[in-house]
């Protein structure tokens, strides 16, 4: 470990978080019949009973859906939703695979567990406003533990850039005060994964930003997406919790 | 730091009054929601900013002493070492960025005592430990009582904080993030935690 971390202020600054899912490849991994795999995972989407700290998420839900959410409320928690569906499914499909070992499998299994707390509180203040679950296909990277882990960095350093974007503009404050705080959870996230890829968690002082445009451009560079959700009004979801 | 304008600050207070009212139906489906954020009994302002800007401001001098003095006494070896570096050079970051923000309605710094905590490896970390989560939940429990312009520029500084406070988690083997969501703390809740290291005299 310690060998590992001796070199590692210096390597931060390469990573990215453009860099880091632009270095992803696609084109050259195994296309996994996702389908497949991700059909029996749908216990496993509904197992967050175990995760503490959700009574807090509950609070999302204290504005009446339907009622008195604002518009604009109620886009930013559907581009979480969005950006929860993607970490959830991606860190669901890894433990399905079973292909991550020791402190990274552990990592993913308790991340996974939260993201799906996250998805499930969402989707429970947005009610029918709430946009369906997207198809992803991971081309491969939840079966490679470097892979895994790459991306893993890449998703919660997005999560925390995109949810720190957004909080200053939510209208109600009980929102403002959940996503505030999954913002910070998402930055221990980072961190961990961080940790566990063998670079400096914390690189530098100040955690920049990412407006929603550059988020969605980031995530559509992956190729992770194959379908996009509409609401649940306008059609029926593939998978739902 | 900019302010929101009359019109956005109208609306907001409008929204605070609207999620207050909501608020008394909180066990609604006869779930009782706990943890619920305590929102601020008046609505943010400028002034209200300067006041807990200073509270940051105030775990900052201490954050920043700490890994000082922990790498000026250079008892600290391997992963411990770097932390206290790299974190060290964040929160001078931060504390520059505050007093600079604050300017004339910057507090003093306290007067400090760390005891052993910069040189013992295990009271070091049970000291970083309690600094970094409880800034995390401190800046977060005061997200809601920031005007926009300050929550924008807290919210880049809070993350920073919790992956602090996961890398030193995962550093002693506890786990980093276990929880949905981080605690918050109110003012009085994040200095009594601040008290309670016993590094203010």
């Amino acid at each position: 470990m310690t060998e590992r971390r001796d070199d590692l202020i210096s390597k931060a600054p390469s990573v990215e978080l453009d860099l880091t899912l632009g270095a992803l490849d696609p084109a050259g991994a195994i296309c996994e019949a996702y389908e497949n795999v991700y059909r029996d995972s749908r216990a496993g989407f509904l197992r967050v009973a175990a995760v503490g700290g959700t009574a807090l998420l509950g609070a999302l839900a204290v504005v009446p859906s339907g009622g008195s959410q604002s518009a604009n409320d109620v886009d930013i928690l559907n581009y979480a939703l969005t950006l929860e569906y993607l970490q959830a499914s991606f860190y669901t499909e890894a433990e399905r695979i079973r292909a991550l070992r020791g402190k990274s499998r552990q990592a993913a299994e308790v991340v996974g567990a939260v993201e799906r707390a996250h998805v499930q509180a969402l989707r429970s203040a947005l009610g029918s406003a709430a946009v369906a679950r997207p198809t992803f296909n991971f081309r491969g990277v939840t079966e490679d533990q470097k892979r895994f882990l790459k991306t893993a960095v890449a998703f919660e350093d997005l999560a925390v850039a995109a949810y720190k974007a957004q909080a200053p503009r939510i209208d109600a404050k009980p929102i403002l005060a959940v996503a505030i705080s999954i913002h910070s959870v998402e930055a221990r996230h980072a961190a961990w994964m961080r940790r566990l890829f063998g670079i400096v968690p914390a690189a530098e002082a100040f955690d920049d930003p990412l407006s929603r445009p550059e988020a969605a451009r980031i995530v559509a560079s992956t190729g992770f997406i194959t379908s996009s959700g509409k609401t649940e009004r306008a059609g029926s979801p593939r998978f739902t919790g | 730091m900019h302010r929101t304008s009359s019109d956005t600050r109208h609306s907001r207070s409008e929204l605070l009054r609207r999620a207050v009212l909501a608020g008394g139906a909180l066990t609604a489906g006869g779930v009782v929601v706990g943890g619920l954020p305590r929102l601020a009994s008046s609505a943010p302002s400028p002034a209200q900013d300067i006041r807990i800007l200073n509270l940051a401001l105030l775990l900052e001098y201490v954050e920043a002493a700490f890994y000082a003095e922990a790498r000026e006494k250079g008892a600290l070896r391997g992963e411990l070492r770097e932390f206290a570096e790299v974190v060290g050079g964040h929160e001078q970051e931060h504390l520059a960025f505050l007093k600079k923000t604050l300017g004339a309605n910057a507090r003093m710094a306290p007067k400090i005592d760390f005891g052993k905590a910069t040189t013992d490896p295990d009271a070091f970390v049970e000291g970083a430990l309690a600094l970094e989560d409880t800034g995390v939940a401190a800046y977060n429990g005061q997200a809601t009582n920031l005007t926009a312009g300050a929550l924008t520029a807290a919210a880049r500084i809070v993350s920073v904080e919790a992956r602090h406070a996961a890398w030193i988690r995962s550093i002693v083997g506890k786990l980093p993030a276990a929880d949905a969501t981080d605690p918050s703390m109110t003012e009085a809740e994040a200095l009594a935690a601040l008290r309670k290291t016993g590094f203010l005299r």
